[in-house]
């Protein structure tokens, strides 16, 4: 009976959210079910025993690689309940089985992929036991909710040793964090490893966003043959001898990577990888599915700002920022380009912004005009600022509304490529379509 | 005129985006005509190096990257840093960095962490069930040129340092935790070297800290009065209101 109050009052709450245009209810009904029964979760999945789950988790890449899996899965008549709009926690979870199932609890999709946030894993991995993990890469990000790197891994690998030996887990091995962990649970655990082929790999120092470019046995600094980015590469430890084992890059396909970027291929090789191991999808079935995918909120994704086009790339954190500005002028070779920042540093953001001054800005020196909005648009200003940017390409607004209305009034049609963090990209997104989405 | 400017361990202790600190000095610097050198110091680099900086700058890190750091420090370039330190070369240390230079460090498991015992003060980790002091802070500095004016700051730190006299604090808080929660202090200070928990990171956040370090490393370096020209600090003002506006 609990189970039954706790669905009818979470789907209540989806009916009247969408009726008086509060959002689509994607972490309410959930923390409504809770409520009533708080092995809510636990108790649905019972019921559907024989449904497969996947956890996705790692800092970047979690939306865009469930909604790959999703995509390619739909392709093949397998269907999906997945916590679609980054409602990544045990709410977020509950929410989207609310809203999928019937009033009994039982629902029809074969297969639920869920993308937890890093420092929740190890908690829901144990209440939900999947029967597949996928942890994409580990960099800093929020160090101020989620803890430092090494605590994450830490705690990822205590909670990796205790579930079923049957899950299998797939691994950035290009991660010196992840690999080493792989490596300390592949004796009981099926791990597989995915990462890049050397040739995509052309960074010729460890930047400084790196994390864990030092040995994770002996404390070494690592050797790196070559560096994808950040800390990630194949690289070797000369005093201890751990390595980057073999991973599988794909190295003789070729692959219709659906979006730019060095992040996208590591998402699309853990697609492809798990899709291959877990479903036997053939690699050429995934392959030609994968140009068909269209990215959505926010991830690279095309806005429209008066007659400007937008595109949206989320920056949540120095990984992530450096990757989008490389794709960015990696993609636009020979044009000026505009661009505009917002920084928030409300809760879901981190109130810490300091890691913005581990951003690359140097490379926006050849932008055209740089616009900048936010609660923190002077510390970002400061930033480039500080990076010699020159201040006559600034345009700098207190609050996020106004920035909109100017460029909406902009003449020129050149090309807009904006880069807000999370906060910033739902309210960006609420202010030129309508709806806010949480 | 030229300023050298020691990085200790870049590598290792630069988690909280605290090249910033780097950024800021070298920018304020150049504006004004000095010439920047930034002198890079990690495992592999010889303690002799630390002899030939004018400033030094040393940020804050995760547990083991510290525990690598510590190591590295107590065999020779802690003494060489004892010896600038006496000699009055400016230097800031924050955090992580910060915490090595008192007695120990009493980690959160219990293991007693020697630190280089420069000076009088003690860190202790109250264990993980602790909540850790994370948030913005505002402090009033104690140096006295440029005690009219708050510093901005970030802390995130789960050791709670005690000074043996709180007249070596760096600041008072005013909003905040500072080095344990209790006391107020913020920090400690000694001849020209600060120590504190404020990332940000703070140089930038402060551009005043800032111009007040280039100003005594260059007066102890050419041994002379030097008054730096000012620079137009608007978009530093701006950005300090807005985050003083939220916190206050």
């Amino acid at each position: 009976m609990k189970i039954f109050f706790a669905i009818l009052l979470g789907k209540l709450t989806i009916f009247f959210s969408r009726l008086f245009n509060l959002g689509n209810g994607s972490t309410w009904p959930g923390h409504l079910a809770f409520l009533i029964n708080r092995n809510f979760i636990e108790d649905i999945l019972k019921k559907n025993f024989q449904k497969k789950i996947i956890i996705i988790s790692g800092t970047n890449g979690k939306t865009t690689t469930v909604e790959l899996i999703k995509f390619i899965l739909g392709k093949k008549g397998i269907r999906v309940i997945s916590n679609e709009e980054g409602a990544n926690l045990l709410n977020g979870m509950a929410s989207s089985i609310i809203k999928n199932c019937n009033f009994f609890g039982n629902f029809s999709q074969e297969v639920i992929v869920w993308e937890t946030d890093e420092f929740n894993l190890p908690l829901i991995i144990k209440r939900i036991s999947p029967d597949g993990v996928i942890l994409l890469n580990l960099f800093r990000d929020q160090l101020d909710r989620y803890g430092e790197v090494n605590t994450i891994a830490h705690r990822w690998f205590n909670a990796l040793k205790e579930i079923p030996n049957k899950t299998k887990i797939y691994l950035n091995g290009d991660d010196p964090q992840l690999m080493f962990l792989g490596k300390k649970l592949k004796k009981e655990k099926e791990i597989y490893f995915f990462g890049l082929d050397q040739s995509s790999m052309n960074e010729k120092e460890i930047p400084h966003d790196a994390d864990s470019s030092f040995c994770p046995i002996c404390g070494t600094k690592l050797i790196y043959n070559r560096i994808a980015y950040s800390h990630l590469g194949d690289f070797f430890c000369s005093r201890c001898r751990f390595k980057r084992e073999t991973v599988e890059n794909f190295k003789n396909k070729k692959i219709c990577y659906p979006l730019s970027g060095l992040f996208m291929k590591y998402n699309t090789h853990a697609v492809i990888l798990f899709l291959m191991s877990f479903f036997n999808i053939e690699f050429n079935f995934i392959n030609k599915n994968l140009r068909l995918f269209r990215p959505k909120f926010g991830r690279q994704e095309k806005i429209k700002i008066g007659r400007k086009d937008g595109f949206i790339f989320l920056v949540k954190n120095p990984a992530s920022f450096n990757q989008a500005i490389k794709t960015v002028i990696g993609k636009e070779k020979k044009e000026k380009i505009d661009y505009f920042l917002i920084l928030n540093d409300r809760i879901p953001d981190g109130r810490d912004i300091s890691w913005i001054w581990d951003v690359d800005f140097e490379k926006l020196s050849k932008a055209g005009r740089i616009y900048i909005a936010g609660d923190r648009s002077f510390e970002m200003a400061l930033r480039l600022k500080y990076d010699l940017i020159e201040e006559k390409k600034l345009t700098i607004f207190n609050d996020l509304k106004s920035a909109i209305n100017y460029l909406s009034q902009v003449r020129g049609k050149r090309k807009i490529y904006i880069f807000p963090n999370y906060s910033a990209m739902l309210e960006l997104r609420k202010l030129l379509v309508g709806r806010k989405f949480l | 005129m030229k300023l050298i400017i020691g990085w200790l361990y870049p590598d290792l202790m630069s988690t909280y985006g605290d090249r910033g600190n780097i950024l800021a000095l070298k920018y304020r610097s150049q504006k004004r005509g000095i010439e920047v050198e930034i002198k890079k110091i990690s495992l592999l680099e010889v303690a002799e190096q630390l002899k030939t900086v004018d400033l030094i700058f040393m940020g804050g890190a995760q547990d083991r990257q510290q525990e690598i750091v510590n190591r590295d420090l107590q065999k020779e370039k802690g003494k060489y840093l004892e010896k600038l330190i006496e000699n009055k070369v400016p230097s800031l240390f924050v955090c992580g960095a910060y915490q090595f230079l008192g007695d120990y460090y009493l980690a959160a498991d219990g293991t007693k962490i020697k630190g280089l015992r420069i000076f009088d003060f003690y860190t202790v980790n109250p264990g993980l069930k602790a909540k850790r002091l994370i948030g913005n802070i505002v402090v009033k500095p104690l140096i006295p040129s440029i005690h009219d004016k708050e510093i901005i700051g970030f802390e995130n730190h789960g050791g709670r340092t005690y000074l043996a006299n709180s007249h070596m604090a760096f600041a008072k808080v005013i909003k905040g935790f500072g080095n344990n929660g209790e006391d107020l202090t913020e920090g400690f200070r000694y001849k020209n070297i600060i120590g504190t928990y404020l990332h940000g990171p703070i140089l930038p956040k402060n551009y005043f800290l800032t111009d007040y370090l280039i100003k005594i490393a260059l007066e102890i370096k050419y041994q002379q009065d030097i008054k730096l020209p000012p620079l137009n600090n608007e978009i530093e003002e701006r950005a300090r209101e807005q985050i003083l506006k939220n916190v206050l």
